[in-house]
């Protein structure tokens, strides 16, 4: 019993390389981190751990599923400010948190939508309009609304951002709570759904899947749909934790760029099509620790983004190696 | 001996100067290659004129000037992006290595003293560094372009940081200056600042090397398709490492630049968004996001406009967040507009290309007796010869031996041996599609081959190309200076070879198009084989076909197919025009050639009928059904079906030759009299046809009838 879960853990022998790979330096990062890193192991440190990784394991999970489907977003980032500026806007100015919610949400599904009907009606590369739209919603969000701030602060004792930061029930706050809700909202739509069949489909070989008949315009809209929406939770939660939208996250890069390692190192080829939950976890196992490790020992932020870009360029190559991609087929999105 | 022909007294046959239809220029238009680099220059256009209507004083001198010095590292920057985008990558991480590189300029010119061309040399290793990191992942391994620059963007900005935090109080107290660094950072040279001639220079080399360089070639290769780059023998992955470094070598330049100006670096602003920049530049510049296309100049264009509005928005009190919203825009707008264009290019060219014009043959002339249901069908009795031996003989010719000498559909010369002509042997292979055939005078065969023009063969099977192309036709926005479908000649007694270019619109597959456009596209030419010069000698003619000398050498009969009618040309007054000499013929004339008895033997290629001569009356509804209607239910000229027409010296029709209608010979092209016997070809047929004539000359041959018995 224990070596069938360890095993599927593990992955069976014809899933990625590169997912055993990690949770192996997972683990000995854990053990490395234990034995020379005061505080590492403590149980408050794993709840830190936990807490400080929900909105990354979120936003993995769009980003997951927008991979998988074979897309790309960059605008996600942007997509999580731009959701919590209008909620925080909302409830800041007295509105009820379920209207604000409700219109956060149904903004979040416009940029969603409009995100896939430029990629699957209009037929621009998703790249490129993600880039595009990622740098729209920011640049109308500062202009429109923060009218050229870097950040909107919340007022602490809003009891939205209460709630948000609070425990729901005794020992499981409500970030963690939305995090596990997101994970099974994503379990579900890729192994249970429709959807899901269609998103592994068009990863697999995007043009057998349109010329079968599958509806891939619809879908599209579902998986960037999708994306915008986790983004929003992540969006919520970062924002109720620290207590302002910070607008920088977008341009320094740092998340989006997390957001893609987690997926990239959890063994989810970036050619789409393979890959679920269980990437997710690992990949998000092995950059929460990689975080928390390297606060703990006091490196500056650019020490942390020298090694993550140098930790990235290392997955891509492994990647590459144990997916081997034909670049000969590749059409101008296929970058 | 033939009458006198009197040329003077023929009623004259008007030919159009020139065709302008705004249909056509605009399917002419649309298949030219510029016509998508038209979103740059309409952009850049906009914004100059929105600048100048708000903005006084902005094209001043002194203006241009700042702009041009500030507009250099923006530019070569975007050239760097260029490259990597026409090898079939992106480059997300020109932003850090431009900060770096102006770091490394900085550091090496302040920290460690160093002499400047010792400086410059550094920071293009810096910025060269980054480019081999970017070219041995993405290039070298095969890594995706995307993540692999997002990775180096980011170690590459988290380096620059760190080393700029540390050296950055040291760089800004020191004091040294020195007059080569400060004349690269402000000086002019001719009124224009060093740093926009370092741009021009490396633009004219981009220019220079996408064009004539063999390494530009190779980029765009690989760029436009990999597989066909490796199966060509391009060294694919060694090709986009070298692009890489190219892009990485620029992006220093510009950084060095940037250092010689401002002296100084941010880490918090220098180089950021700088990609983001670039790219919007770059689509703007391209009309989309498409590798395999290195166009400086446009790309320039394209960078001037993203620059201009920039600096103008800003100069007019925008905040960077509204320039970005904008940016943000403009790039969604531009790539839908160039996906949407690409995408439905070549169908608005396929639905416009064909412009039908109303025309009228008349009524059928001189045919009293001689109709098929009149008299019997004579070609029935015709023996066949190689059948299925020969694909499409459009043209068949004997030389005085009686060896018979035809083209086929394979683009092959093939020769028919007398007397039993029962074996065929290839003469020679030339490709095209050969179609008229004629001897001169020294027996060598002169062949018009539609798509590639005037071709001569000897009888040891030596190909030799005449010409394939004539002066370019004025107020022709099409390049019409190719033979497209060189269809019939002659040889005038001096030697000069008289054919015809049946349509300039269509070729050899689809030349039934010309039909239903029934427009006068088609022009006679003529080639001096001793000065070697290919004339136009009567343009916009409708489909010219057969060409024949008369039989006093001094006239040319030239069929006009869809008109029904036979032209002729008075060889001593060419340009005076065409004058008819046959019209209201019963169906569409092709090879006209020379009979023993001072007459000419005409080919139908198919006959006309009541209905399609009232379709050819309604260009609207020609177009409305080729728009509509799928191709297999169009209504089309009866081409199946055609016969020979026998016409006097003079153009009177004197008898006809008909098929029964069960075939065997079916559309007729050619015929050739031949020592009492009739050859004929056809281009959809696989046989030749020969008829013994009732009280020919059985002593008349072609070539005798042209150069003379005793050549």
């Amino acid at each position: 019993m224990t070596e069938t879960v360890f095993g599927n853990l593990l992955g069976s022998r014809e899933a990625g390389m590169l997912e055993r790979v990690v949770l192996v330096v997972t683990f000995a990062l854990v053990v490395l981190f234990s034995l020379f890193i005061d505080g590492f192991a403590t149980a408050g440190n794993l709840l830190v751990i936990l807490s400080n990784s929900t909105s990354l394991v979120m936003l993995s999970c769009g980003m997951a599923v927008v991979i998988i489907s074979r897309g790309l977003d960059l605008s996600l980032i942007a997509q999580m400010v731009s959701g919590a500026t209008i909620f925080s806007i909302l409830v800041t100015n007295g509105s009820p948190a379920a209207f604000a919610l409700l219109v956060a949400v149904a903004a979040m599904v416009l940029v969603g939508f409009v995100n896939a009907f430029l990629i699957a009606y209009v037929g621009i590369p998703a790249m490129l309009a993600t880039l595009a739209s990622a740098m729209c919603i920011t640049g109308l969000f500062r202009f429109a609304i923060l009218r050229g701030e870097f950040i909107l602060l919340l007022p602490k004792s809003n009891p939205a951002v209460l709630f948000l930061s609070g425990n729901i029930l005794p020992g499981v706050t409500v970030p963690v709570a939305l995090m596990i809700a997101t994970l099974l909202a994503t379990w579900a739509l890729l192994s249970y759904s429709t959807a899901g069949r269609i998103i592994y489909a068009m990863g697999d070989n995007y043009q057998a899947a349109r010329l079968t008949g599958l509806p891939v315009r619809t879908t599209t809209v579902v998986v960037y749909v999708f994306a915008a929406v986790t983004a929003l939770l992540a969006g919520l939660v970062t924002s109720a934790a620290s207590g302002a939208v910070d607008f920088r996250t977008v341009s320094n890069g740092t998340l989006l760029f997390d957001v893609i390692l987690v997926v990239v190192l959890g063994g989810i080829p970036l050619r789409g099509g393979r890959g679920g939950l269980k990437n997710i976890l690992v990949g998000a196992a092995l950059i929460a620790i990689l975080r928390n490790g390297m606060t703990l020992m006091n490196f500056t932020t650019q020490m942390q983004d020298a090694l993550r870009g140098l930790v990235l360029i290392l997955a891509i190559v492994i990647d590459n190696y144990l997916n081997p991609r034909d670049t000969e087929t590749d059409t101008v999105g296929d970058l | 001996m033939p009458a006198e022909i009197a040329f003077a007294s023929l009623p004259k046959q008007r030919v159009p100067l020139f065709v302008v239809s705004p249909r056509r220029i605009l399917a002419d238009v649309l298949a030219k290659g510029w016509i998508e680099s038209t979103i740059p220059f309409l952009s850049l256009l906009f914004v100059l004129t929105g600048i100048a209507l708000t903005t006084d004083g902005y094209f001043s001198p002194a203006n241009l000037q700042n702009l041009a010095q500030y507009a250099a590292d923006g530019g070569l920057v975007v050239l760097a992006l260029l490259i990597v985008v026409a090898v079939g990558g992106i480059d997300l991480s020109v932003g850090s290595n431009f900060a770096m590189s102006a770091f490394v300029a900085l550091y090496c010119f302040h920290i460690l003293n160093l002499p400047v061309p010792a400086v410059l040399v550094l920071t293009l290793a810096a910025g060269g560094l980054v480019g081999t990191a970017n070219g041995i992942v993405a290039g070298l391994l095969g890594c995706g372009a995307l993540l692999t620059t997002l990775g180096t963007m980011i170690t590459v900005r988290a380096f620059f940081a760190l080393a700029a935090q540390a050296e950055l109080v040291e760089i800004s107290t020191s004091s040294r200056t020195d007059d080569l660094w400060d004349w690269i950072g402000f000086e002019k040279f001719l009124s224009v600042p060093i740093g926009a001639w370092c741009l021009i220079v490396v633009s004219v080399l981009v220019f220079v090397m996408f064009r004539q360089l063999r390494f530009g070639w190779h980029i765009l290769a690989v760029g436009g398709n990999r597989k066909a780059a490796r199966h060509g023998g391009i060294p694919v992955r060694t090709t986009i490492f070298l692009a890489y470094l190219l892009a990485g070598l620029i992006v220093g330049l510009a950084g060095f630049l940037f250092a010689a100006r401002q002296n100084s670096i941010s880490v918090a602003d220098t180089g950021i968004g700088m990609e983001f920049f670039a790219l919007t530049a770059l689509v703007v510049g391209l009309g989309g996001f498409v590798p395999g296309k290195g166009s400086p100049v446009t790309v320039l264009i394209g960078f001037t406009t993203i620059y201009l509005l920039n600096n103008a928005m800003i100069n007019a009190g925008f905040r960077g967040d509204f320039v970005q919203l904008c940016m943000g825009a403009i790039i969604m707008v531009i790539l839908t507009i160039d996906v949407r264009f690409r995408k439905n290019r070549h169908r608005l060219l396929a639905s416009t290309y064909l412009d039908p014009v109303a025309l009228d043959a008349g009524p059928v002339e001189g045919m009293r007796g001689l109709m098929p249901s009149e008299i019997a069908p004579r070609l029935k009795g015709a023996e066949i010869l190689a059948s299925g031996r020969v694909d499409g003989p459009e043209d068949v010719i004997l030389d005085a031996q009686g060896n018979l000498y035809c083209g086929n559909r394979n683009g092959c010369i093939l020769k028919i041996a007398a007397p039993t002509y029962s074996e065929v042997s290839v003469l020679a292979k030339i490709g095209g599609r050969p179609l008229g055939l004629a001897f001169d005078r020294e027996g060598r065969i002169v062949t018009c081959v539609a798509g590639m023009g005037l071709i001569r063969v000897t009888m040891a099977g030596d190909v030799e190309l005449l010409t394939d192309e004539t002066t370019r036709s004025l107020f022709s926005v099409q390049d019409d200076t190719a033979i497209h479908m060189a269809d019939d000649l002659d040889i005038g007694p001096d030697g000069t070879i008289y054919f015809t270019d049946a349509t300039k619109r269509y070729d050899i597959d689809n030349w039934g198009l010309d039909l239903l456009e029934g427009r006068p596209n088609g022009r006679l030419l003529s080639y001096d084989p001793k000065s070697r010069k290919t004339r136009t000698v009567c343009d916009n003619l409708v489909f010219p076909n057969g060409v024949c000398l008369t039989h006093d050498g001094k006239h040319l009969l030239v069929a006009s197919t869809w008109s029904c009618s036979i032209l002729i040309f008075d060889l001593a007054k060419l340009s005076e025009g065409p004058r008819v000499f046959l019209k209201g013929l019963p169906g569409y004339p092709d090879n006209i050639n020379r009979a023993s008895d001072g007459g000419y033997w005409v080919a139908l290629a198919g006959m006309r009928n009541p209905l399609f001569d009232q379709v050819l009356k309604h260009p609207g509804l020609r177009r409305r059904m080729t728009r509509r209607v799928p191709p297999t239910n169009w209504l089309f000229g009866n081409l199946n079906i055609g016969g020979v027409l026998k016409i006097d010296g003079l153009g009177k029709i004197v008898d006809a030759l008909w098929d029964a209608s069960n075939g065997p010979l079916y559309m007729i092209t050619s015929m050739r009299e031949h020592e009492g016997s009739l050859f004929l070809g056809g281009v959809t047929n696989d046989k030749i046809g020969r008829l013994v004539l009732d009280g020919a000359d059985v002593q008349w041959t072609g070539p005798a009838s042209y150069w003379g018995r005793d050549r």
